[in-house]
């Protein structure tokens, strides 16, 4: 394993994405302590398994491995019971009815959203259901395209599709929400 | 395009996963269409709300140095895997030294542009410092000829001298002052580390106003097909 070519395409290939991969951790585990020890497990991960990538673009094959290592960081944490539950249970994507047509608010008040400050903007993205967060942080921060977040995510381009629409979705109205609870949006 | 398939299409639409027919369609329906047009300045305003305030994080110093420090500790089989266990990981200094500055600056390459919209972009390939006095005169008449266009100038091979401090063009006059100005322009510089660590130039030696990335070839072609750049060889 230790041979310099294969640390030299390492090095060219996974390090350059140390922030690209610090930024989902952080995202999906909302919290910086825990970016970090799931950016560190990837990183160890994708030393390890790096024989059997094969491309040139390394982001998206670090990025899965990224990924896969925060759902299992949460999954043991919540396991030990270390970690308060979000209001995301309550709006899994899963328990939306299989094909259920988007509907937009008829005025989205894209005005009232423009004002909306930073710590709102953290809080509401911070607050929808992981599925919807990943796609969005992939694609809004990272700029993937949907053919790339599937594989990141492991899903269909479809549901890239719909959980990308009904993530915005759901932002907008809890930034709608919160502008007019604060009194803010009026 | 009728307003349950503009729906259905308005998120693909914005993230330009549409081909021309579609886009144009969507386009033409939203002219005319009230809700749908309304619908669609919501869902800008949302993703601008992410845009603005949701911003690229860099990792921090601690995992960073883990990563960096164990990615040059080539020597020993176990070197990237104890490294990185090791809270404080030391790596050859020089190397390090060297890795350190070019990956503080290359965060700054890995923040995302939006790929479709916007300006015009362009991107100025230097492989050669003796053309570089002619190419910064190229930009200038560039940058009058079409104000908003977005300029990032890669270089490479001989073409990362001109970018080194102390350099000076074929008048003797330093190339520094004229890079700060076009960086006060929007233009930006970026430097191949692939030729740093060839020509064992230290990072240190590159003007502050340029960030390196890994290789200069590969930002180019990542900048042509991924971010809609146009190439031009100087």
């Amino acid at each position: 394993m230790a041979n310099s070519a294969h640390d030299e395409r390492f090095e060219r290939l996974m390090v350059p994405h140390l922030d690209a991969a610090y930024t989902l951790a952080f995202w999906l585990t909302r919290n910086e302590a825990q970016a970090e020890d799931a950016v560190q497990e990837a990183f160890l991960r994708a030393f390890r398994f790096f024989g059997s990538f094969h491309g040139e673009d390394g982001r998206p094959w670090l990025l899965k491995i990224v990924r896969n290592a925060c759902y299992e960081l949460l999954e043991h944490e919540r396991a030990a019971g270390a970690t308060e539950e979000l209001d995301e249970q309550l709006h899994r994507p899963d328990s939306a009815a299989p094909g259920a047509v988007l509907v937009f608010p008829v005025n989205p008040e894209a005005a009232v959203i423009e004002r909306a400050d930073r710590e709102l903007v953290h809080r509401c993205l911070r607050a929808l259901p992981a599925d919807f967060r990943e796609a969005l942080v992939l694609r809004e921060l990272h700029g993937c395209t949907y053919r790339e977040i599937a594989a990141i995510s492991g899903i269909p381009v479809g549901t890239v599709m719909s959980r990308l629409a009904r993530g915005r979705r759901l932002l907008q109205y809890r930034l709608l929400d919160q502008m007019k609870l604060e009194g803010t949006g009026t | 395009m009728n307003c349950p398939e503009t729906t259905r299409l308005l998120n693909p639409y914005v993230d330009g996963e549409l081909d021309l027919t579609a886009s144009i369609a969507i386009e033409e329906h939203v002219e005319g269409c009230v809700r749908c047009g309304a619908a669609l300045r919501g869902l800008q305003a949302t993703r601008a709300a992410i845009g603005r305030h949701c911003e690229f994080r860099s990792a921090p110093e601690s995992l960073a140095s883990r990563v960096r420090a164990a990615s040059v500790a080539r020597e020993q089989a176990s070197g990237w895997r104890a490294a990185l266990r090791s809270p404080l990981a030391v790596a050859a200094p020089g190397v390090a030294a060297l890795l350190l500055a070019s990956w503080l600056a290359l965060s700054e390459v890995l923040m995302r542009e939006a790929p479709s919209a916007g300006p015009t972009r362009v991107v100025y390939h230097i492989s050669n410092s003796s053309n570089a006095g002619a190419a910064l005169r190229n930009l200038n008449n560039h940058l009058q000829a079409a104000p908003g266009v977005k300029v990032v100038v890669v270089a490479h091979n001989d073409g990362v001298d001109f970018l080194l401090r102390g350099a000076r063009d074929e008048s003797n006059r330093p190339y520094e002052a004229a890079v700060k100005s076009f960086r006060e322009r929007g233009v930006e510089f970026r430097v191949c580390n692939n030729t740093l660590v060839r020509r064992q130039i230290p990072a240190s030696e590159v003007l502050s106003e340029a960030v390196l990335v890994p290789s200069g070839i590969a930002e180019i072609g990542r900048l042509q097909s991924r971010e809609g750049y146009a190439y031009m060889r100087l």
